[in-house]
């Protein structure tokens, strides 16, 4: 029987730099793939009323009022808005950007306060939150409608 | 004429150089891939915003989980990795970490201190609210919440 033996004329099996640069090409495709479909958390803020002084004059400003409902329904002032399954709440946003133009063109603050009712899923407060972030509106205090 | 490199032999493709470029752009992805991974609470589902902030990781803040078990229909509140039923249990605790994150305020980046609540999407918003209330009373008036990009 003949016995494998290693020609040294053959060369000797070294580094291989081929394949750990076709290896290195995968895994950078895979994470670079992975870069794009990561999620990102991001954030909203919201300020709560505080304590004004009241030995200088105070602005009354205008107040909108953003209801949410149990089954979803978001109103605004009173005013039914969108459908209580859209997430885009596209009518939302159009009326608080005018309110936003319009608060700036007459330079005072926009505030909104977001009254929820107590079983309304929080998500659809953060679908509000992020149509007030789309109108760059930063006043905003949110609470909850104690039921009756 | 001949190109750069000096020599009589043509350019050659240098290996060494790109090995050390590839691994770096590797690094960079690993990197911000397993950044954003790490943060994620497996057990809290966070509401979906598209057009919300960038997280400001400046600012001096206490986090607080509000998670939801749809089972039972019952919310807790999880701060610094323990777990209460009752958001008044907080109070004492944000006041403390009031005290401690306002000795690290800084004039520009981190004017106040802040909470951050990160609620689950399925819980009702009560106690969300619950959960401001107590930031409210240990004097925490600056609230931001936690969001996805998306699903």
């Amino acid at each position: 029987m003949r016995r494998f033996e290693p020609n040294p004329s053959d060369g000797a099996l070294g580094f291989q730099i081929a394949p750990m640069i076709d290896v290195v090409f995968v895994i950078m495709l895979f994470f670079m793939v992975m870069a794009g479909e990561v999620k990102v958390e991001k954030e909203l803020n919201s300020q709560l009323p505080g304590v004004a002084p009241t030995s200088g004059p105070t602005d009354f400003v205008d107040e909108q009022i953003i209801t949410i409902a149990e089954n979803g329904e978001v109103s605004l002032n009173d005013e039914p808005m969108d459908t209580p399954n859209s997430r885009d709440l596209p009518q939302l946003k159009s009326t608080l950007l005018r309110l936003k133009q319009n608060a700036d063109a007459a330079k005072t603050p926009a505030i909104v306060t977001i009254i929820s009712e107590e079983q309304a899923k929080y998500s659809r407060t953060v679908d509000v939150l992020d149509a007030l972030a789309v109108a760059k509106i930063e006043s905003v205090s949110f609470t909850v409608s104690e039921d009756e | 004429m001949a190109g750069g490199g000096g020599g009589d032999g043509e350019p050659e493709f240098q290996v060494a150089p790109m090995i050390d470029v590839l691994l770096t752009i590797l690094i960079f992805f690993m990197t911000i891939t397993s950044a954003q991974v790490l943060k994620v609470d497996k057990s809290i589902k966070l509401p979906i915003a598209p057009d919300a902030q960038k997280p400001d990781n400046q600012r001096a803040q206490a986090v607080i989980n509000v998670r939801w078990n749809p089972a039972a229909k019952k919310a807790q509140f999880v701060f610094d990795d323990k777990a209460y039923d009752q958001s008044a249990l907080l109070v004492p605790l944000l006041k403390h970490a009031r005290e401690v994150g306002e000795k690290k305020i800084t004039a520009n980046q981190n004017p106040t201190f802040r909470a951050l609540i990160r609620g689950d999407r399925e819980v009702p918003a009560l106690h969300v609210s619950l959960a401001m209330n107590a930031a409210a009373e240990a004097g925490i008036s600056d609230i931001s919440f936690s969001t996805v990009n998306k699903d």
